[in-house]
Order: C-alpha cells, then structure tokens, then sequence
C-alpha cells in the first residue's frame, strides 16, 4: 500500500472522525472500497519500570476484505504484541499509540470500551497458540462456543446449541455433536484448535487473527488445521492475520506478508517477493536459516559434516525388543490400571560416530525410548547393550533443564563433582573451557539460566552433557523451542562438537527438515512402533510405509 | 514482577519486623528495671515518664516485662518453626520425590494430625509431658510439621518433573543429593512464606498456650503470659494488656506483610 494511501486515510479521519472512510476519486477508489484494516504508525510501549521498551514500534499496514497478511519473525519482533494491540487487549502497563487503527470503517482508537467488545468476537476473532490454556478446563467446549452467541446474537438455547454443532462440523471435528459435551483435555491438541477455530469462526467476524495457531501442533495435524482456515478464508471471505516463526507456514497459506524485527516490519511483499526476492538482509537470514528438506546441501552434509552412513559400522548401542508401558490411574478404588505401551517391541541399533534420527508426532513413543536408553526408566522389558553406557541428554526446553537457583558455573561443575574431581579450581578450568567451546563468554560462569536467552540456555545445556566426556548424546528436541535463526546455530554447534569429540548423537525431532538436515539415518516412529528406517534422502525419494508419505507430505514446502 | 501495592505493604512490613526484632534484641541485654522486680507502693500504676507503659498488680514495670517477654515468645516460636520446618521438610521432601506406599502412609497420618485443632493437640501434649518452656516448643513443632511436609511435598512433586532433575539423575547424582541440594533451592520462595506464616502461628499459638497457662511459668514473662495475667485487671488497668497487646499484633502484621512479597 502506498504512502499516498496512508495519508488518504488519515485525512478522512481529519474530516469523518469515527466514520467510514469517504471514497477516494481516481485509481484508489477500489482499493479504498475493499480496505479492512488499516494501521497507522502502531506503537507498543511499556513506559516506566526498570526495562522501558517500545516492543512495536511505529508500524503501518493495511488489510484487504478477504485476504490472508501473514506476519513473521522471531520471538520478541513484537508480532504478537501487533494481534494484541490490533484487539485491544494488550496487559496493563503497555500503551499502545497510533495515528489511526481504522477497521471496517471505525479509528478503534476512538470506539469506547462497550464497542471495542463488540467488535471483539463479532466481527473481529482471536486464536491462540495453546489451545489447552485458550480453553477453559471446566466447561465444556460446547458451552464455551456457545457463549460467543449468547453475549453476540439473539438465539433461543436449542439454535445455539444447533449452530454450534453446525460450527464444529464447518471446523471438521467429526461426531460433532458428541465432542459438543465434551471438555477439553478429552479432545486431541488437533481438536482443541478446531474448537477455538470454531469459537472464532461462529459469528462469522470480518477479521480473524492466529497468532502461531500452529506451533504446538503435530506436523500432520497443522498441515489439516492450516487447510482449513484457508478453506474459511475463501468460503467466507473472512480476511486472516496469520502470526507465525514458521516461513514454511506463512507460505502455505498466505497472500502478502510482513517480516518483523525488534518491534519494525523490515520487509513487505506479496509470498512470491519475499521468498524468491528479499530485498533485506534480515530476511535473507531468516530464508537461510529455514532448514529443508528442499535445501540440503550435499556437498556440505558430505564434507565438512561427516561421511556418508555406509561408514558406520561399530554398533555402540543395540536395542532388542524393547517394550515400556506405562500403567495407568485406576478405574474406581478396586478397578484395574489400564497398561498402555507407550513403546512395543522395537529393534535398532546406533552405530559409532553417526547421527541417528528418530522421527514422529507427539506422543508416538519416541522420548520414551530416549529415556528408556538414557536410563531414565527402569521398568521395560527387553534389552538395551552395553549396560555402562552413559548417555547425557539435551532436553527440549533450555527454562526447565537447568537448575534455575543456581549459576551456570555450579550447574557445569556439578557433573564433574560427580566423577570424583576434587579440586574446585580443576573443575572452574574444565567449566570454562566448555563455556568456551560452546561459544559463550566465560564471564557466564557467575551468571543464572534467567539471565540468558534460549539459544544460550541450550548451549549451557550441551556444554553440561559434555563436560563428562560422554560416547553417546541423546538430543531430545532440542531445537524445536528456539528461533530458526537460533536453530541453525546450535545446529551448526553441534556437529562441529561432533567431529570435535568424536561423538554419537540420538537426534529426536519431530520436524522432518531439522532431521533431514542434521541425521544420517532416520528412524520413523509412529504409535510405539518404527515403522522405517532408511538414510534420509532415501527416505524422501523412496518412502515405503503409508505412514512416512503421511509425514513427508504435510512438511510445508 | 513486583507489583506497586505489594511493594508498599513489603516495606512497611520489612520496616515493622526490623522494629520489632531490636526491640526483642534490645530486651535481651537490656531493661530499664528488672522485669521480675516488684515494688509493692507501685500496684497497677497508670503509664507515666518513670513507667511508659504503666505497672502490673505486683508493682512491675510492663514496659521491661514486654521486652523480656517478647523475648522468649520469639524464642519458642523461631524454635517450634524450626522443628517443624526442619522435620516438615525432610518429609515432604522424602514423600513428594519418592511417592509410592511410603507417601501414602505418612500422608494419612499427616491428614489424621491436621484434623485436630493445633491448641487441642498442643493440650495434649502439654498435658502428657507438663507444662514449660520446652514442652510447649516441642508440642508446637510438632503440630507444625505437616503443615510444612504438605507444602514442601507438593512442590517437590513439580520440581521433580523438571528436566533438570532428569539432567542430575543422569550425571549419576544420588537421590539424597537431588533432594537437598538441587530440588531443595528451588523451593525457596514457598518454603520462605510457609517459615514466615508458621511463625506467626507459633508466636500466637505460644501466646494462647500460655493464656492458658499451660506454658512459661511464672514469674516469667511471655507475652500470652502477660496478657493472662492482665485478664483480671482489665477494666482496672487495661495498660497491662496494652503493651503485649500490641507487639503481637505488630508482629504477626508486619511479618504477614513481608511475607505477601516474599511468594
């Protein structure tokens, strides 16, 4: 949208405060007619306190009657601040400022509270990226979509109760009027967001903002969820706001996008610009950084990363059979638990010096066969050879594995205290010396986890799996809560550790690009069995199980 | 992040406990007459500049009996705390990371224990092994032990879920260690508030026991002492009550303030 646009819109406002923008003459008279949103010099700011911040900063776009703007960035570019300020409900404490916020012919920064309510759910919506926390855990889902018409629409219970199993079914969840009762942990994480799609959808609102309605969600299962918000982007001419760190998302789904970076949109353009064009530097970062099962560089994966798989050949651990269950509540006092194998009887083997992959949805099985490997269950059947092996681990979330009361110096020393290395100025020498090796100032020592950002976290994290010189590193998502800028870098960390020390990873993932990027053989896991195992490019070109070609299909492009 | 109230309510508190705890302090090396001391021509005088806060019926000066008092009511109150905190801990530790029958068995028990009234169960206790100083703390730290295991557990069951415990048991760290050295810092800000609470329960209970003059014995003074003995005198010379009156109100306040901010 031009410059000359903007000022358009704002001399309307100057004439017709809190009206319809009156048509533009001449070649924006279209344009103008079928403008939604329209964003002026957006500001968010926490004044005061001791971290002053502008988190958005001076921001302008526009938003056309059924289009789908995607926004991306990193976590803190002030995209989700934008959605939240965009509805009104950003937290006490920030100040949101704008020349002017015109949506569907209102300046939303003259409607009074009543209206802003108003406009909220009816024509403007909301989804979230946690639908477990989105929806209220004591009323049933049907009850909670309900509301929506009860506070928007004139309906007698049993219509409402008619429109909103009729919602469910546009949102397709299937026994729609069964899940009607139902509350929300009884549904899948796939449901859950299908319920909150069909809670924003119901009043059928002009607007409909996701803000990463994908992230928390199993490969598949976003693949179906985007579908279908695009299917009620078309169908009902409902314009979407799609928030996402994800380039692949935004690329499936949207028209136009904004590339945000501390609180500035650095890049527009329609998906095609963007993506085969970047004009900014910023962006070709972030393009780079995505990786792909479309951009691997052999030359590189081959080289400088290791050697190709047929080079392994000393079994480092072998997995027979293995089997953990996990036994379940009991049904009334003197009922039976249920048992549920989270893992049935699978069979493999990690060879010395590669990465083995290990690849699936949530809930197939694959961090407890990490576990059951780390030694952190006890109770399986079957065997796992040799019995002295040591595995460290690397967990997904860098908040919870280190020990948030104490300094990064004792959480990299305590390990060592372990191993019997008594002489406290060995062990801040040994400290150090991994501090370095994982790309961290030294002076982080004498710091706390909550001092440092994720990526750091996770380089603690490695430097605290490695300090005991371990053969074999089981890597348990570790890059799936970071940045993709981020990603790339501790991806690159760990296989210059690997050929440093000669290790072994485990990599588990549930994102095949970060697999095909990194592993050397993948193992697919899915409902406690594997069901392949083949050299990633193999496995792309040739998938033999159904279920592999279900996976390597949602992969967005 | 601290909010702008609780901010406020942390500093008046912080400024009261510190009042409090020098006076105490002060009373322990200092009185302006002996506490014990009688003087039979000053029965029930009315507060003056000689006695600030006025004489009881045996012609003692209040002021002096408050600071001796407060004293050993603090004293057993930070001992019953400890006791019941020390213990508490060790067993909320033990049943929230462990689990199982063990758990289950000393829960129940815990449960049986909370579902008497602490001052019945103190009575008790009081009753069996007879009235005193040291009884009374051990009576009371008992009492307060599953309060504290309750809290402590709960929170060792979260903690123990963190992937940070997973990461010490996998460098080979004994459960022992895990337990007090790693999940046990982190329990820091609810076992704080729990000390902090506890404390003010003790310092009341202490108060009520010896009300009911099953605790110090006389002639020594504790503040539920005083405020017992001045019960008979209340409409002749309220002061008596005023003085012991006011410092566990300003006690239990200022520590229920700082402990807001302390969570």
């Amino acid at each position: 949208m031009s410059e000359r646009m903007y000022e358009n819109i704002q001399e309307n406002i100057r004439k017709n405060p809190g009206g319809r923008p009156e048509k533009n003459t001449g070649e924006n008279r279209r344009e103008g007619s079928d403008l939604l949103l329209a964003v002026r010099n957006l500001s968010v700011a926490f004044p005061g306190g001791k971290r002053e911040a502008t988190v958005v900063d001076t921001i302008s776009f526009s938003l056309r009657t059924g289009e789908v703007l995607g926004i991306v960035g990193e976590s803190g570019s002030g995209k989700s601040m934008t959605a939240l300020a965009l509805m009104g409900l950003l937290k006490k404490g920030a100040v949101r400022s704008a020349d002017a916020i015109l949506f569907d012919g209102k300046d939303l920064n003259r409607v009074s509270a009543e209206e802003y309510r108003d406009i909220r759910g009816r024509s403007m919506a909301m989804i979230f990226q946690e639908p477990m926390t989105s929806l209220n855990p004591v009323y049933t889902v049907g009850n909670q979509v309900e509301e929506m018409l009860k506070l928007h629409a004139h309906l007698s219970k049993e219509e409402r109760k008619q429109k909103t199993i009729q919602a469910f079914e546009e949102a397709g969840i299937r026994d729609s009027a069964e899940v009607w009762g139902k509350y929300p942990h009884q549904l899948s994480g796939g449901q859950r967001q299908r319920v909150m799609i069909a809670m924003a959808m119901i009043c059928e609102p002009k607007l409909l903002i996701a803000d990463e309605p994908t992230t928390a969600l199993d490969v598949t299962i976003q693949a179906r969820i985007l579908a279908l918000i695009k299917k009620l982007n078309r169908e009902h001419g409902t314009a979407v706001i799609l928030i996402s760190h994800d380039l692949g998302v935004i690329r499936n789904i949207c028209d136009r996008t904004l590339v945000m970076y501390q609180g500035k949109i650095v890049e527009r353009g329609s998906i095609e610009e963007i993506f085969s064009n970047p004009k900014e530097n910023y962006t070709r970062t972030l393009l780079d950084a995505v990786p792909g099962i479309h951009k691997r560089d052999d030359a590189k994966a081959a080289g400088a990363y290791g050697t190709a798989a047929a080079e392994y050949r000393d079994i480092l651990v072998s997995v027979r059979d293995l089997t953990v269950a996990y036994k379940g509540n009991k049904e009334g006092l003197f009922g039976r638990r249920r048992v549920t194998e989270a893992v049935s009887h699978i069979d493999f083997d990690i060879y010395k010096g590669e990465i083995l992959g290990l690849v699936g949805e949530s809930g197939c099985g694959k961090s407890t066969t990490a576990k059951a490997i780390a030694g952190l269950i006890d109770s399986y059947t079957g065997t796992i050879t040799p019995d002295n092996r040591k595995p460290q681990m690397v967990f997904q979330d860098p908040y919870g594995s280190l020990n948030p009361c104490k300094t990064i110096g004792w959480i990299l020393e305590e390990p060592l205290k372990m191993q019997g290395m008594k002489r406290a100025v060995d062990r801040v020498a040994k400290a150090k010396e991994l501090l370095a090796e994982v790309g961290l100032p030294v002076e982080y020592a004498a710091r706390y986890p909550r001092d440092l950002s994720g990526g750091q976290r996770q380089r603690v994290a490695i430097a605290a799996a490695l300090i005991t010189g371990p053969q074999l590193l089981i890597l348990d998502e570790p890059v799936s809560a970071l940045d993709v800028t981020v990603q790339a870098q501790i991806l690159d960390l760990l296989q210059r550790i690997r050929r440093q020390h000669n290790l072994t990873y485990l990599f588990i993932s549930h994102d095949m690009n970060v697999i095909y990027q990194i592993c050397d053989r993948v193992c697919v896991m899915t409902q406690g069995t594997i069901v392949e195992t083949a050299a990633p490019r193999e496995l792309i070109a040739n998938p033999k199980h159904e279920y592999t070609r279900q996976l390597l299909a949602s992969v967005p492009e | 992040m601290r909010q702008k109230r609780n901010d406020f309510n942390y500093r008046v508190g912080k400024v009261i406990v510190c009042a409090v705890v020098l006076f105490v302090l002060i009373g322990c090396v200092y009185t302006p007459y002996d506490p014990n001391g009688m003087n039979g021509a000053l029965k029930n005088a009315a507060p003056s500049l000689a006695h600030p806060f006025g004489t009881d019926n045996f012609g003692r000066d209040v002021l002096s009996r408050v600071m001796k008092g407060a004293g050993t009511t603090f004293f057993v109150g930070l001992c019953t705390v400890a006791i019941g905190g020390i213990i508490g801990t060790l067993l909320g530790a033990v049943t929230g990371y462990y689990g199982g029958l063990f758990d289950e068995i000393l829960m129940r028990l815990n449960d049986g224990l909370t579902s008497f009234p602490s001052i019945l169960l103190a009575l008790v206790f009081v009753s069996i092994l007879g009235p005193g100083k040291y009884n009374i703390i051990l009576a009371l730290g008992i009492i307060f032990i599953p309060s504290f295991a309750r809290v402590v557990r709960s929170e060792y069951i979260t903690q123990k879920q963190m992937d940070y415990v997973k990461n010490a048991k996998l460098m080979g760290a004994s459960d022992f260690r895990i337990m007090f050295v790693h999940i046990l810092p982190n329990t820091r800000p609810i076992l704080l508030s729990s000390l902090t609470i506890g404390f003010n329960n003790a310092v009341l209970a202490e108060a009520g026991m010896s009300y009911l003059s099953l605790g110090v014995q006389p002639p020594d003074a504790s503040l539920g002492r005083m405020l017992s003995e001045a019960q008979a005198y209340l409409f002749s010379a309220p002061w008596v009550a005023l003085a012991p009156g006011i410092l566990i109100v300003l006690t239990v306040l200022g520590f229920s303030m700082v402990n807001e901010d302390a969570g």
